[in-house]
């Protein structure tokens, strides 16, 4: 028989699958400036995960996370990727392989996957609802269908920043019983990670004067 | 009534209408408690007699051989069609939520408590039920519900042949089509307050004012999305279409999830 | 004693790094070769502390033991290498001694090897994570850093896939502390001690769980198919010291990443399920290479799948129930290190006096290269368990422990499919340094065209192989004005008219560079040594972590890092 839960936390269910739709919404975004608006949705969903997983468990500490992730998730990797749009002529997101329906059933079957492997393992969270755990690897996983169906290097790097906020959700897990010392590592990272992924892309850009990974196609066998 | 026409012509306009007659005896409408012929259909039922109207209307519009007709009758089937899984999978949450598929007890289960309102599932499935009835109800995105050109009707494009009391009758009927929806989709989902608990005369008819408030902002809110949004291009309908089912498994699923633990 | 070294470890490479920043040019090389050294001396000076089982420490985030020492060997051993190397690389092109490249240059070789040689040293799965990420982005702007398109192309490749492996090795991570946390029902500390300290109560299954994702992400990196798409295409595009080490160095850690996850696994599930899942990543890896080393085209490509079928190897050695696999592949890696190393350098070196890498392209390196050639030729012959030397050592040891845990299948299987990938690799090599110096054939002569046209210029139409002989010349286009790209370098595509067209087969007979050789020779001793007669001290380090793998350490289940029996 249902129970319903307490205010609070169909709160956190909510944003935690507001997680999960907004990468559903990137694998669909014609456009990728429209992307980087899901992403910017995304980063804000999984601060305001971390800001309440803070005031549930009334951990101070983790509100400096929840501003150094805001700061840069929302803030600093849509400026860097921005700023290579502006270098770059077009906005339209390319996919060869599939087109936009297809690849969302793709995604869904995925997502299906990842929640019956979480609901077959128990595995239960003290700090997150029960269905965040498996929401944060369903996130995962169409993060991957992202970056395996679509074809130009914008898609795959939100693709790949999606992953990894998935990840940090999956992480607030832990966030209670592990020093914050790892997050904010695991930030320094991410920001890191940008910095090389910016280069590589306009490397790319400047090499083969397209942002579509269609001319990448010479090394084989 | 044409010559190459079979009675049904006349007849679906007709048929139809009674089914959209029959609808709201299942539903919560006025009343939180099921009426007396309430038990002899649940919301699947309701879907039956739902989807034999819309079909009866389709084959209508195919009786005179009219092209445009035609066209809007085989759309309507295809996108109806697709649209199923959606609605199918909209019950389940219900049903999962209340263990029954009874519309009365989903609309007792959310009245009870508001912290079941904001259940993620209850959420999603609201969404993605409203994305069906912009779909079934053939507003934007999906037509333009007051526009003229053939080519991009849908539903509209099957009524074309008809005309006088046949026609009227399919106007209604699409009109208390769209009211049902809405009605489902306020007093099952989304706000079912003011409805009636007993069955004095003075609560039921106090019940009236309550819905056609809540119905007209709900209209507020499709006139809202008329005018914001354009017509999706008809390759790209199914792309709607498939979110709408993409919310509706995610409901089911962490519905599942949650309500597990 | 021990307290200085690991502080040289941790602070040589850094300061190295500063200094080729700061510098760039001749100082640079001397900081990074000066680095390289020290590091190097420095890991071997942890030999005999790793052996004795000491645990070396230094605060909450440094940790180590016999294990570690052995995989920081691996990689000061090659930082050194590849930094002496560097030197007569860079010299090769005036590109590359531009002050702006090896300022790049050594930048990022100081920064990959400063966190290559601390993965085995620091404290808790999460920081491994962590030092492993940062390897990868550096490599993956060093794999760019030759501008072509080609190298273009296999940097975004590989950073793309990485980071996707390293993702799932993240949520691996995350799982395994998640079951720590549940297990131990409080706060619980990042290092090793405390997770393993609770070992003994965690879930069976999510240990599972975040074992099968550790391997699948951090095999991503170490070259296990079927997620090694990325390292064929890194390892032969990027410049020549990098790619060793990338196949030496690199893979190695990603490795030791894993053997972490092996033993907290062992402890919770048994060590059954854990063998079985590197068995079948290892005879998959093994298979694929082997195949695919038939029918190569690019020498460094080749030496790249046979990267990842030694990896394979190393995996399969793993699944064996005897020891003495264990210490195999242990000594499996260091050799496969420097073997690989002085395989690529040997490849690095006929590419820049042919300018080619097509192997049709090339012959007659051992006329034309006196050490060199038998060096590159003893290399390939040491990759394919060539006695005396250590990777034959290593692989008998494999085969050994296979049979004494009776699985004479796979061990049968092994050597066939080893000897496959011998017969692919040695046909190529003795093609090309053996086969005699030839005329440059009428191909090449239409490529060079004698009006004196920008050669690469007038023929990029040609898709095909003359193209890649015309990128090998060319280095890269001015990025104008960019101060945010990874090479600025003059057009070359000038200097390739000035080349009489008959060159290309009428190399002249010579070493282009001894600093290009030196390390081929320490390696290929270092090979010889560890073969012939392992030193004492180093066959008590191997013992000694093949224990702590193994779990049995005096009879007593033993909690790695934390002393504790």
């Amino acid at each position: 028989m249902f129970v319903p839960p307490p205010i609070l936390t169909s709160t956190a269910e909510v944003v935690a699958v507001v997680v999960l739709l907004a990468t559903f919404g990137m694998l669909r975004a014609p456009l990728m400036t429209s992307q980087i608006n899901l992403y910017r949705l995304q980063s804000l969903a999984v601060t305001a995960l971390v800001v309440v997983v803070g005031a549930t468990h009334g951990l101070v500490g983790i509100y400096i996370l929840a501003v150094a992730s805001f700061v840069l998730k929302v803030i600093v990797v849509p400026a860097v990727i921005l700023s290579l749009l502006g270098e770059a002529d077009s906005n339209i997101a390319h996919s060869n392989v599939l087109k936009v329906p297809s690849m969302v059933l793709v995604a869904l079957v995925v997502s299906l996957f990842g929640f019956i492997t979480i609901d077959a393992l128990h595995l239960r969270s003290a700090t997150l609802p029960a269905p965040a755990l498996g929401i944060a690897v369903a996130a995962t996983l169409v993060a991957f269908v992202i970056i395996v169906f679509r074809s130009d290097v914008i898609s795959q790097a939100m693709g790949f920043f999606s992953l990894e906020n998935a990840v940090s959700m999956a992480s607030l897990t832990v966030a209670t019983a592990v020093p914050l010392v790892m997050e904010l590592a695991f930030l320094f990272d991410l920001l890191v990670a940008v910095v090389a992924f910016g280069m590589l892309m306009r490397v790319h850009h400047r090499r083969s004067g397209t942002l579509s990974t269609d001319p990448l196609d010479r090394l084989r066998g | 009534m044409p010559d190459e026409a079979s009675p049904l012509f006349i007849l679906a306009p007709l048929l139809a209408f009674a089914c959209y007659l029959v609808v709201p005896l299942l539903i919560p409408v006025l009343t939180s408690f099921p009426l007396p012929l309430g038990y002899m259909g649940d919301i699947l039922g309701g879907g039956i007699i739902l989807s034999t109207a819309g079909f009866l209307v389709a084959l209508a519009g195919t009786e005179t051989g009219s092209p445009y007709a035609q066209l809007g009758s085989s759309r309507a089937m295809t996108f109806g069609a697709l649209i199923e899984p959606t609605v199918l999978f909209v019950v389940f949450v219900v049903g999962l939520i209340t263990s029954t598929d009874l519309p009365y007890a989903m609309s007792q289960a959310v009245h009870s408590s508001l912290g079941e309102v904001l259940a993620p599932a209850h959420v999603l499935a609201a969404i993605a039920f409203f994305m069906v009835v912009l779909a079934d109800t053939g507003r934007i995105p999906i037509e333009t519900h007051s526009g003229t050109l053939e080519f991009g009707m849908i539903d509209e494009a099957r009524v074309l042949e008809h005309s006088g009391p046949a026609y009227a009758f399919l106007t209604w009927g699409s009109s208390i089509k769209q009211f049902i929806l809405y009605t489902i989709l306020i007093d099952v989902f989304v706000a079912p307050w003011g409805l009636s608990s007993s069955r004095e005369l003075g609560s039921v008819l106090s019940a009236i004012p309550a819905l056609l408030a809540k119905a007209m902002g709900l209209g507020v809110i499709f006139a809202l999305i008329d005018n914001s949004f354009s017509k999706l291009r008809l390759f790209k309908i199914p792309e709607f279409i498939v979110a709408a089912f993409v919310l509706a498994v995610l409901a089911v699923v962490i519905f599942y999830l949650g309500g597990a633990s | 004693m021990q307290l200085v070294l690991i502080l040289l470890i941790f602070g040589i490479p850094i300061l190295a790094a500063i200094a080729s920043l700061a510098f760039g040019g001749r100082i640079a090389a001397v900081a990074t070769v000066v680095g390289g050294v020290v590091t190097f001396a420095a890991c071997l000076g942890l030999i005999g502390d790793g052996g004795r089982g000491e645990h070396l420490s230094l605060g909450p985030w440094i940790s180590g033991d016999a294990l570690s020492v052995v995989f920081s060997l691996v990689v000061g051993g090659l930082y050194a290498g590849s930094a002496v190397y560097s030197v007569g690389y860079l010299a090769q092109h005036s590109g590359r001694s531009s002050k702006r490249f090896t300022r790049r240059y050594y930048l990022g070789l100081n920064i990959f090897c400063w966190a290559m040689v601390i993965v085995p040293l620091v404290n808790g799965l999460a920081l491994i994570w962590v030092t492993i990420e940062i390897t990868t982005v550096v490599s993956a702007l060093l794999v760019a850093a030759d501008g072509t398109e080609s190298s273009a192309e296999a940097a975004w490749k590989y950073i793309l896939i990485a980071s996707m492996g390293l993702g799932i090795a993240l949520l691996g991570t995350v799982i395994a502390y998640a079951a720590g946390v549940l297990a131990s029902g409080h706060s619980l500390g990042i290092g090793f001690a405390p997770l393993f300290g609770v070992s003994q109560k965690l879930s069976p299954s999510m240990i599972r769980l975040a074992f099968v994702l550790a391997v699948l992400g951090y095999g991503t990196k170490m070259g296990l198919a079927p997620v090694h798409t990325w390292l064929p295409d890194a390892h032969s595009e990027a410049p020549t010291p990098i790619s060793a080490l990338l196949s030496g160095a690199l893979l190695a850690v990603s490795f030791y990443a894993i053997l972490r996850f092996w033993q907290l696994s062992r402890i919770v599930i048994g060590a059954t399920f854990c063998r079985d899942v590197l068995l079948g990543f290892g005879i998959l890896s093994l298979l694929l290479a082997s195949l695919y080393l038939l029918s190569q085209k690019d020498v460094k490509r080749m030496f790249a799948y046979s990267s990842i079928e030694h990896m394979g190897i190393v995996a399969i050695g793993m699944s064996f129930a005897a020891p003495i696999a264990i210490t195999g592949v242990l000594l499996q890696v260091i050799s496969h290190a420097a073997a690989k190393g002085t395989a690529f350098f040997g490849a690095g070196v006929i590419k820049e006096k042919m300018h080619t890498k097509e192997m049709s392209k090339l012959s007659g390196g051992m006329r034309l290269l006196p050490w060199s050639g038998p060096l590159l030729m003893l290399a390939v012959l040491v990759l394919s368990a060539l006695p005396p030397f250590g990777i034959f050592r290593s692989e008998f040891m494999i085969v050994a422990g296979g049979l004494q845990s009776s699985k004479d299948g796979l061990a049968a299987v092994l050597i066939v499919l080893v000897t496959l990938a011998f017969l692919g690799i040695s046909w190529s090599t003795t093609r090309m340094l053996l086969l005699p110096p030839e005329e440059a054939d009428e191909s090449a002569h239409d490529f060079f065209d004698l009006q004196g046209l920008p050669a690469p210029m007038a023929h990029t139409d040609r898709e095909d192989e003359h193209d890649r002989l015309a990128r090998d010349w060319e280095i890269a286009e001015v990025l104008e004005g960019e101060s945010s790209g990874m090479v600025g370098v003059a057009k070359l595509s000038m200097s390739a008219a000035k080349v009489p067209a008959g060159e290309i087969g009428k190399a002249r007979r010579g070493e282009i560079s001894t600093l290009m050789v030196v390390p081929m020779i320490v390696f290929i001793f270092i090979l010889l040594l560890l073969g012939v007669h392992v030193p004492g001290s180093f066959a008590h380090l191997l013992s000694r972590a093949t224990s702590e793998l193994d779990g049995r350490l005096g009879g007593s289940v033993y909690h790695p890092m934390t002393g504790a029996r």
